[in-house]
């Protein structure tokens, strides 16, 4: 087709997204939420991947040493647990850190303190904060420090499995993200029909000039377009308009999002705007394609040569 | 021009729309097909426009082999041949003017000959003063008067007109089949498809008559027989 035709297939669409204004507004809406449903999903895919990483980053082993046991013997055993491939980190606590520790943790116990304060001297022993690379690790290092040369250093550990907590954000995030992905297909189905029978009315209007354009020798290219670029109208408009109302949302959820998981570092809209492209992209792609195979369903029915 | 070698088009079950039809009219001819409602004219018309296809036979106009043309050709052919049909079909919403240049629009006319040809159009037919109003503002004789003007901007080589005087009182009727004259003495070939024995007697041209989908009767200077 010529540049004319292909700017009055363009003309012809807007003239029809006009003229039948409300059902635009019904078909842009209904991709709305289709789109606004994905963008949940991926929202709460995002803050659980968060949630989980928040979780795992606080968990860790602290090993109590016995108060006789010197500080060069609670290095050894540092560098000997660095040199183990599941554990990431290891920090090292000193008597007098422990104490200080224990009493901020504890200052508002008063029996604590009194019975602390009794004592007269530094009860603790060193102590060594172990990080695991991962938390199936755990277990592994534990074991490894029921090793004869290490536990009779040891005075007690402190663990506590993280594991059933962790499989709890796991099946809350994964239900959620199944409800997600339920709702979106669902909408995604709603979508589909609208579309067709959106078309389908659209055909129904401009059956006479349809009837007109093919007497007159229009080309099948040239009466089917606009109702191509309609259906790309559509997707183009649903996506500006999720992005219209996905960022003021963002703005607005995002301090109580920090605030709730006690960091900055949980930043939606850096997300979205570090994944622009890709997220908005491939949301375009994959609703413009939804509605241009829909668009071609309905036209191959209602339009036969 | 056109040719019709044994020509069959049937409907399913069995419905016989035109039986073994074979049919010359050469370039310029004015032609009247002829024949009671439901014997196979409008059939014809369509055969030839291709928006109906042959069961059996071959359709050929001007050397081109149209019984299994190709869906994207029909544009094409379609250029060549100005269709007039009863119901007038233009666009309500749409001028004179408009409805004459939007033959042109969809086929990707350029604005600068859409300016040059819709007005000629409108001059053979006697609207050019009348190209801003609507349908609905002028007569069912005019109204078709537009028609022909539409089918006339692709300068086609053949017009079929489908009882075109079928909604217009006897001074319409007139008007349109004078101006199917004037157009057929500039060189287009007319097919005029007709059970109107008025128009058929006094044009004093060619007049095939269809009965039961099969041509009874194929007069040079003919009359309305049946």
């Amino acid at each position: 087709m010529s540049l004319v035709s292909n700017l009055r297939v363009v003309k012809f669409a807007f003239q029809d997204f006009f003229r039948n204004f409300w059902l635009s507004v019904a078909t842009v809406s209904v991709l709305l939420l289709t789109l606004v449903s994905v963008n949940m999903l991926l929202a709460v895919n995002f803050l659980g991947q968060r949630a989980l990483d928040a979780v795992k980053s606080k968990i860790d082993v602290s090993v109590h040493f016995k108060p006789e046991v010197e500080e060069s013997r609670v290095q050894t055993v540092k560098i000997t647990l660095l040199s183990l491939p599941e554990v990431r980190d290891v920090e090292y606590e000193s008597p007098a850190q422990t104490l200080e520790n224990f009493s901020e943790i504890n200052k508002e116990d008063e029996l604590v303190m009194k019975s602390l304060g009794e004592v007269g001297t530094n009860p603790f022993g060193s102590t060594l904060v172990i990080k695991a690379r991962d938390i199936e690790n755990y277990p592994k290092i534990l074991s490894a420090l029921e090793a004869p040369g290490f536990s009779d250093l040891i005075e007690d550990k402190n663990f506590e499995d993280p594991r059933l907590m962790i499989g709890r954000i796991e099946s809350i995030a994964s239900k959620i993200q199944w409800f997600g992905l339920g709702a979106s297909l669902i909408f995604g189905l709603i979508t589909l029909l609208i579309v067709f029978n959106t078309i389908r009315v659209s055909i129904y209007t401009h059956r006479d000039e349809i009837r007109i354009m093919r007497l007159v020798g229009a080309s099948n290219g040239f009466i089917r377009g606009p109702f191509y670029v309609e259906s790309l109208l559509w997707a183009f408009l649903s996506l500006g308009l999720t992005m219209a109302m996905l960022y003021p949302a963002i703005n607005f959820l995002q301090p109580f999002i920090q605030r709730f998981f006690g960091t900055d570092n949980v930043d939606l809209i850096g997300f979205y705007n570090a994944n622009f492209i890709r997220v908005f992209g491939l949301q375009f792609l994959v609703v413009a394609l939804m509605s241009l195979f829909t668009t071609k369903m309905a036209t191959g029915r209602y339009l036969r040569d | 021009m056109i040719r019709f070698k044994n020509v069959t088009k049937t409907y399913p079950p069995d419905v016989v729309g035109l039986k073994s039809v074979n049919l010359h009219i050469k370039p310029g001819e004015f032609v009247s097909i002829v024949g009671q409602s439901g014997t196979g004219k409008t059939t014809l018309a369509k055969l030839l426009i291709a928006e109906e296809r042959p069961t059996k036979g071959q359709i050929v106009i001007g050397g081109w082999d149209i019984s299994s043309i190709r869906p994207s050709e029909i544009p094409l052919l379609r250029r060549q041949i100005g269709v007039v049909f009863q119901d007038f079909k233009l666009l309500p919403k749409k001028t004179v003017y408009e409805n004459v240049a939007f033959a042109l629009e969809v086929c990707g006319a350029s604005g600068k000959k859409i300016k040059n040809i819709v007005p000629q159009a409108l001059k053979i037919v006697g609207l050019q003063d009348k190209a801003d109003r609507y349908p609905r503002q002028i007569s069912g004789g005019e109204q078709q008067r537009v028609v022909i003007a539409r089918a006339l901007v692709h300068r086609p080589k053949i017009i079929v007109a489908d009882e075109p005087t079928g909604n217009l009182d006897s001074l319409n009727t007139r008007e349109i089949i004078d101006l199917l004259k004037k157009i057929n003495e500039f060189g287009t070939t007319v097919v005029l498809v007709t059970h109107n024995r008025e128009v058929v007697n006094e044009l004093h041209r060619r007049v095939i008559t269809i009965d039961r989908g099969m041509i009874v009767s194929d007069q040079e200077e003919g009359k309305y027989v049946i």
